[in-house]
C-alpha cells in the first residue's frame, strides 16, 4: 500500500533549480498529488514541498536523486501522516439567494471565512489540513461551486521529534 | 593583474587556466565571437569536426582516456541540439565533458530568434549541471564552477550556454579567488558543495561489516565497474582480490579495470556474459560491488538476480545504492579509498573450493561462426600486432560484445565504449578524442557497418587534423544485434535490418586514407600489421559471416540462470 509521503526540498531560489528538481520527479513517473514552492527564513533559499503517493523506499530513492541536483541544499522525506501539512484554498461559490446563514454556517464549521462578497459570487477561504478543504468543498457543493484554487500542501515534520524520518544525510554505514 | 577582455577572450583564458589544451567544435553564428578570439590563444588546439555530435563524442573519448575534462563547442540552435546525443552518452557513463554553446543575444532570447533553442531546458536531464551565462561578470566563475562540477565526485557532463552579446561584452578580468563558492552542504543558506552525495563520512563500521561478510562467505564475488577506472582503484581492487582470493567480475564499463589474464578474473556478467560468470553470480552468497550501478543489462530480471547473495555496494554516488537492487550493506565513498581501507580490514583467505566450483561451470565458447574470419581471429590479430599496447574504442552492437568478451585487456582503461546509452556511431568520433589524449599509442575504433555509417564523415576530421585513428568495420551486411533479436524473439522477421554499405576501400581512397578489405584469415595479420603501422588514419573492413550471433544471451527481462547458449531450434514453417 503506497502511503502518502511529504518531500521537502531546500533549494536555491531560481527557476532553473526548480526545473531541475521537478524534472527529477517527472522522469520517475511518480504520482505527485501536490507541489508547493515558497520562501524560507534564509534569503535566496526556497522550499519545494511535494506530496506523493509512494512507499518509503521509492520516496527515499527520489530524495537521494534530488539531493544530487545542483542548487539543492537539503532534501528530506517523511510520512505525511506524521507531519504537519497545511494548505489554503479559495473557493468561489454562487452568492446565496436567501440562505446566507446556511452558507456562513458551513464556512464557520470548517473554520473558514468569507473573504470577498459580490452580487454573483462569494469567495470562501479555507486553511488547514487537506482533509478540511475536501470536507468544506463537499459541503459547499450544494450552493454551487464556480471555481476552486488550492495552494497545495506545505509540510513540516512533527515538533515532538517522534515523527520525522529524514533521509540520512550521511548514510556511510546505512544498512539498507 | 587585471585587464579588460571580451567575454570570448575570458572564455579562452579560463579554459586555459583549467588546463584545457584541446577543443572539439564547430563554428556558427552565435559562437562567432569565441571563434574570433580563439586564434589569439594558440595553446587551445581546435579540432574541427564534421557534425557537432562528433564533437561531444570526441570530448567524451578524450575525457575517458585522459581523466581530464573534455571540451566541445557548438553554436546555438542546431549546433547545440546536435550535441545532445553525445552529452546523454557522457551522462550515462559518468564522463566529464564541458559543452560550450553559443546562444542568441540576450535581447533576442525568448523571441524564437534565428537559431535559438532552449538548450538549457533540452539538456537539463542529461547534464550534471548547466547554466545560461547572464552577464560577462559571471562568466569566469561559471567556467570554473562548470569544470569543477564535471570532474568532481561522480563525473559528468556540464553545459554553459553563452549568449553572443555576452561573448562580446567587455569586462575587467582578473585571476579569480580559488574557491568562488563556499559554505557547507546541507546547511540552510549555505551554497551547495560541489560533490553532493560524495562525502566519505565515517565509514569505519561499514568497512568492518563488509570485512566480516567477506570472512563469513563461502562463495564471494567481486563485481567491479566504471567507478574503479574513474577512481583509479586498480591496485586496491587487485590487492583486495589477491588477499582474499575472491574471483573478479568486470562489467562492460569495468573491463580493463582488472587484467584479463589474472587467474582471479572471471569475465563479463549479464545479458551477454559467459555462462560461468552468470552462474557464479546465481550461486554466490556474497557479491561485493565496487563502482557500478547494477544496471539491467547486468542483472537481467532483478527478482531472480543472485538469489543467494548478500550484496555489499561500494559506490561514490549514494543515490545508486539500493536504486536497482536491494543491498545488505551500502558504503558511500570513493572506490579507491574505500577499497584501500577494506584491504586493510579483511583477513587473508582463499576461495579454492568456490573457484573450483566456478571452473565446473565453464562452457566451451558458444559463438558459431561460419567462414574462417571470426571476430575472435580479428581481435587476436589486433592484439598480436599491437602487442596489446593499444586502446580499443567500440561502437554498439554485436562487435561491442565480441570485443568485450574476447579482447585480452591487460592494461588499465584501454577499453572505451558507450555502455549506458548504447550510442551507435560513438566509436569513430570517440576514437578521435582518445587518439588526441593518447597520441603515442594505437587507437582502434571498432564499429559495425551500421554504426560506422552513422559518423563516417569524421574521416575528414582525421585527415584535416592529422589524426591517426585506425578504424575497423565488422561488416556483416546487417544491423547485426537487432537482427539477432529478430532471429530469437521476432520470428526471424528481418525487418529493416539488412544494410547496404558503400565500397569502404574506395571510400578510404576518396578521403585519401589507407584502406583495406579483409575477407579471409590469410590476409588478416598482414593487413592489420600494415594498417597499424601506417602513419595516418587507416580503415580496415572485415567481411564477417552475415548471421553470426553473440552467445550466450540472456533474453531481455530473463533470469541469469536461463541463457540462450546456441542457435534456437527453428520454428516450423507453416
Amino acid at each position: 500500500m503506497a502511503l502518502s509521503h511529504a518531500i521537502s526540498v531546500l533549494l536555491d531560489d531560481d527557476l532553473l533549480t526548480f526545473n531541475r528538481v521537478i524534472g527529477v520527479v517527472r522522469r520517475r513517473n511518480l504520482p505527485i498529488s501536490s507541489i508547493t514552492a515558497g520562501a524560507t527564513q534564509a534569503p535566496g533559499v526556497s522550499r519545494l514541498t511535494f506530496i506523493m503517493q509512494a512507499d518509503e523506499a521509492s520516496a527515499d530513492r527520489l530524495v537521494r536523486q534530488i539531493q544530487k541536483s545542483f542548487g539543492v541544499r537539503e532534501a528530506v522525506m517523511f510520512p505525511a501522516a506524521n507531519a504537519v501539512t497545511r494548505e489554503i484554498a479559495l473557493i468561489r461559490v454562487r452568492a446565496p439567494a436567501g440562505d446566507r446563514a446556511d452558507l456562513l454556517g458551513v464556512v464557520s464549521q470548517h473554520e473558514g471565512s468569507v473573504v470577498d462578497e459580490g452580487p454573483g459570487s462569494w469567495i470562501v477561504e479555507i486553511a488547514g489540513a487537506a482533509a478540511r478543504t475536501e470536507s468544506c468543498i463537499r459541503a459547499l457543493e450544494r450552493f454551487g461551486i464556480l471555481e476552486i484554487a488550492r495552494s497545495g500542501s506545505v509540510a513540516m515534520r512533527g515538533a515532538d521529534g517522534s515523527s520525522p524520518s529524514p533521509a540520512p544525510n550521511n548514510p556511510s554505514e546505512a544498512v539498507l | 593583474m587585471s585587464e579588460t577582455l571580451t567575454g570570448a577572450q575570458i572564455l579562452c583564458r579560463e579554459l586555459m587556466a583549467a588546463g584545457v589544451d584541446v577543443i572539439f567544435g564547430y563554428p556558427g553564428g552565435a559562437i562567432m565571437p569565441f571563434y574570433h578570439a580563439l586564434p589569439e590563444y594558440p595553446g587551445l588546439r581546435h579540432i574541427l569536426v564534421r557534425h557537432e555530435q562528433a564533437a561531444a563524442h570526441a570530448a567524451d573519448g578524450y575525457a575517458r582516456a585522459s581523466g581530464r575534462v573534455g571540451v566541445c563547442v557548438a553554436t546555438s540552435g542546431p549546433g547545440a541540439t546536435n550535441l545532445v546525443t553525445g552529452l546523454a552518452t557522457a551522462h550515462m557513463d559518468s564522463s566529464p565533458v564541458l559543452a560550450i554553446t553559443g546562444q542568441v543575444s540576450r535581447p533576442m532570447i525568448g523571441r524564437d530568434a534565428f537559431q535559438e533553442t532552449d538548450i538549457i531546458g533540452l539538456t537539463l536531464p542529461i547534464t550534471k549541471y548547466n547554466h545560461l551565462v547572464q552577464d560577462v561578470s559571471e562568466l569566469a566563475a561559471s567556467v570554473r564552477d562548470a569544470v569543477k562540477i564535471a570532474l568532481s565526485g561522480r563525473p559528468g557532463p556540464v553545459l554553459l550556454d553563452v549568449p553572443k552579446d555576452v561573448q562580446n561584452q567587455k569586462a575587467v578580468y582578473e585571476p579569480p579567488p580559488a574557491s568562488p563558492r563556499a559554505g557547507a552542504p546541507g546547511q540552510l543558506g549555505a551554497a551547495p558543495g560541489l560533490t553532493p552525495g560524495a562525502s566519505l563520512g565515517n565509514t569505519e563500521e561499514g568497512i568492518r561489516e563488509a570485512a566480516q561478510l567477506i570472512a563469513d562467505a563461502e562463495r564471494p564475488l567481486l563485481m567491479i565497474g566504471h567507478g574503479v577506472i574513474l577512481g583509479n582503484a586498480y591496485a586496491e581492487v587487485r590487492a583486495l582480490a589477491e588477499k582474499t582470493g575472491i574471483p573478479v567480475i568486470t562489467t562492460l564499463l569495468g573491463i580493463s579495470a582488472f587484467p584479463e589474464s589474472h587467474p582471479l578474473h572471471l569475465g563479463m556478467p549479464g545479458m551477454h556474459g559467459e555462462v560461468h560468470v552468470n552462474r557464479a553470480i546465481q550461486h554466490a552468497d556474497l557479491i561485493v560491488g565496487i563502482g557500478l550501478r547494477f544496471d539491467d543489462r547486468v542483472t537481467g530480471n532483478v527478482a531472480a538476480f543472485a538469489p543467494r547473495a548478500k550484496i555489499v555496494h561500494i559506490e561514490l554516488d549514494r543515490a545508486e545504492i539500493g536504486k536497482n537492487i536491494r543491498v545488505a550493506l551500502g558504503i558511500v565513498g570513493d572506490a579507491r579509498e574505500i577499497t584501500r581501507r577494506l584491504v586493510q580490514a579483511v583477513e587473508p583467505r582463499n576461495c579454492e573450493p568456490w573457484r573450483e566450483e566456478i571452473q565446473s561451470f565453464v562452457r566451451p565458447r558458444a559463438e558459431a561462426f561460419s567462414g574462417d574470419l571470426s571476430p575472435e581471429a580479428i581481435l587476436a590479430s589486433i592484439y598480436d600486432v599491437t602487442g596489446g599496447r593499444c586502446t580499443i574504442v567500440t561502437d554498439v552492437g554485436q562487435h561491442q560484445m565480441w570485443v568485450a568478451k574476447l579482447f585480452p585487456y591487460e592494461r588499465a582503461n584501454t577499453h572505451i565504449t558507450s555502455g549506458g546509452l548504447g550510442t551507435m556511431g560513438f566509436a569513430v568520433p570517440a576514437g578521435i578524442g582518445v587518439h588526441v589524449a593518447r597520441p603515442d599509442e594505437s587507437v582502434w575504433a571498432i564499429s559495425g557497418d551500421g554504426g560506422f555509417q552513422m559518423n563516417m564523415a569524421e574521416i575528414a576530421t582525421m585527415v584535416q587534423e592529422g589524426l591517426s585513428v585506425k578504424m575497423a568495420i565488422f561488416n556483416n551486411g546487417y544491423l547485426g544485434m537487432v537482427r539477432q533479436w529478430q532471429q530469437f524473439f521476432h520470428e526471424k522477421r528481418y525487418s529493416c535490418t539488412p544494410i547496404w554499405s558503400p565500397d569502404y576501400v574506395k571510400l578510404a581512397e576518396a578521403y585519401g586514407i589507407a584502406g583495406w578489405r579483409v575477407e579471409s584469415r590469410t590476409q588478416l595479420g598482414d593487413v592489420v600489421q600494415r594498417a597499424n603501422a601506417h602513419p595516418g588514419p587507416a580503415l580496415v573492413e572485415f567481411v564477417i559471416a552475415q548471421e553470426a550471433n553473440v552467445y550466450p544471451m540472456i533474453p531481455p527481462g530473463g533470469s541469469l540462470s536461463e541463457p540462450i547458449e546456441a542457435e534456437p531450434v527453428a520454428a516450423p514453417v507453416v
